[in-house]
């Protein structure tokens, strides 16, 4: 009985880290929105903050978009900010009392930390992925992981192990995730006048 | 608010530091620059297909600092080069080979002369024995990764969690990611720090599989049912000294049948030169015995 108690530890912790993707990937879930758009595409969104939603310009192609909660709530979404330049757009909806993101800068992120992203594929609304933080952010309003990404995550956040928000996934380029970074996303809002005074 | 998932996390990226600090990147290799590792005081390691023809590439040390390395020797075999870089950094930390597990966390680093530090991550997904590499290079086990390549990565360590290096990464079939294990890097690096060269066994023939018709292998005793067909004897080669002629077909050598081109190779291993091999080939229907002392493949 000796090997099955060499074992277990490791087992047990394995169920952990599954365990702890789990209750992170339902955190994310409810601070991520589902967007469609005209034509019936679907990308996905991060609640910010109360009654605000930043997504990707490519995904915020109109005024007004249609947008679902995790709670099955569903609400009319208005353009409010867009900049293709970094791919970033803002949505307003007119709710309050939603679950926030935490956010984190992305240029503390060491290379090789777990990043977990969660949006819409076309065969999965919610769906989490996870992966590793491919290299350091530099000077570029990005950062790139190694995690698979489908286009309906567009929009949708990208967080460190912990929950918090460190991106917005934005792109698959040569097989890695391409995310602007959450310090770009605060930038882009403090010039669209949508950052609120701390 | 999960602590093992932070836990982990951490671990993973420790391992990226760690190992990161024997890692360099070779700017002017392959299309846009790949990366290198130091695998001893003043050496550092890199994929050889990366920088063919160059003397001497310019290297970004982990402290940042560019300096110029001097290709030490070049192995195509293996596809390993030796670079000659003083005060690079510390020597890899290796891996004990005998504790690798299928199913562990393998982390493939990378360095770029901009950016720094890149990694990708996966699993050993399986271990096989010694394999051969096109070139006839004998690789001591086979490391199978589950593991997304990125560009740069040649060259770079495969490191376990703890950032252990099991080998050097290099690029394999199908835009896999291959591995050469720390056991084989570190046979060739000693040979090309003592010679600039590996070498290789050689007869000096080339030949081609053919079947035997029907029954004459069971009239010959031979249990398989091809040879190797000898098209080409090099002149004054090991094997045109010998005696070895147009036509004869190899089957055995020292007693071992061989099958396919990479028996052949596999019955030629460094340790053979200058020692006699025992040939036997099929000539006119009849088994003929031959000594050929294994000679040393000429430079390219």
């Amino acid at each position: 009985m000796t090997a099955a108690g060499t074992l277990n530890p490791e087992a047990s912790s394995g169920i952990s880290i599954g365990y702890s993707l789990g209750s992170l990937a339902e955190w994310l879930r409810r601070i991520t929105v589902c967007i469609r758009g005209p034509r019936g595409t679907r990308g996905s969104g991060v609640i910010w903050r109360d009654g605000l939603i930043v997504t990707n310009a490519h995904v915020a192609v109109s005024k007004s978009h249609s947008v679902d909660f995790f709670d099955g709530r569903r609400a009319r979404g208005k353009l409010v900010g867009r900049d293709p330049g970094v791919d970033l757009a803002a949505i307003a909806v007119d709710m309050s009392g939603l679950p926030i993101a935490s956010i984190r800068s992305a240029r503390e992120l060491r290379a090789g930390e777990v990043v977990v992203a969660v949006g819409n594929p076309w065969d999965g609304e919610g769906a989490v992925s996870a992966g590793i933080l491919h290299r350091a952010a530099g000077r570029q309003p990005v950062i790139f992981a190694d995690i698979r990404l489908a286009p309906g995550n567009s929009g949708g956040p990208l967080a460190d192990a912990q929950g918090n928000v460190v991106g917005v996934n934005s792109a698959i380029i040569g097989g890695l995730g391409c995310a602007v970074t959450s310090d770009a996303v605060k930038e882009f809002l403090h010039d669209a006048g949508l950052l609120e005074a701390v | 608010m999960s602590g093992f998932l932070a836990d982990f996390s951490n671990e993973l990226a420790n391992a990226v530091e760690r190992a990161g600090a024997s890692v360099i990147s070779v700017p002017e290799g392959g299309r846009e620059g790949v990366s290198g590792t130091i695998w001893r005081d003043g050496v550092a390691i890199t994929a050889e297909h990366t920088i063919r023809g160059l003397d001497e590439v310019d290297v970004v040390l982990p402290s940042g600092a560019e300096v110029k390395a001097a290709v030490a020797g070049r192995d195509y075999g293996t596809d390993i080069a030796v670079l000659k870089v003083q005060d690079a950094g510390p020597g890899a930390k290796l891996a004990d080979e005998a504790q690798t597990r299928v199913g562990e966390i393998v982390l493939s680093i990378g360095r770029r002369r901009e950016e720094g530090l890149a990694a990708t991550y996966g699993l050993i997904s399986a271990i096989g024995g010694p394999w051969r590499t096109h070139q006839g290079a004998r690789i001591d086990r086979w490391l199978r990764l589950d593991l997304n390549p990125f560009p740069g990565f040649s060259g770079g360590p495969v490191v376990n969690a703890r950032g252990e290096v099991l080998g050097m990464a290099t690029s394999g079939p199908r835009r896999s990611a291959a591995t050469i294990p720390a056991s084989t890097v570190n046979r060739v690096v000693d040979q090309l720090l003592q010679k600039g060269r590996v070498a290789r066994a050689y007869l000096g023939v080339g030949i081609q599989p053919v079947a035997f018709p029907e029954g004459t292998a069971r009239t010959l005793g031979i249990a398989g049912d091809r040879g190797l067909l000898v098209v080409m004897v090099e002149p004054r080669g090991p094997a045109a000294i010998a005696g070895i002629l147009l036509g004869d077909i190899i089957v055995r050598v020292d007693g071992a049948e061989l099958h396919g081109l990479h028996g052949l190779q596999g019955s030629l291993d460094p340790d053979k030169i200058g020692q006699a091999a025992a040939v036997e080939v099929v000539r006119g229907g009849k088994l003929v015995p031959v000594n050929v002392v294994v000679g040393e493949r000429p430079e390219k």
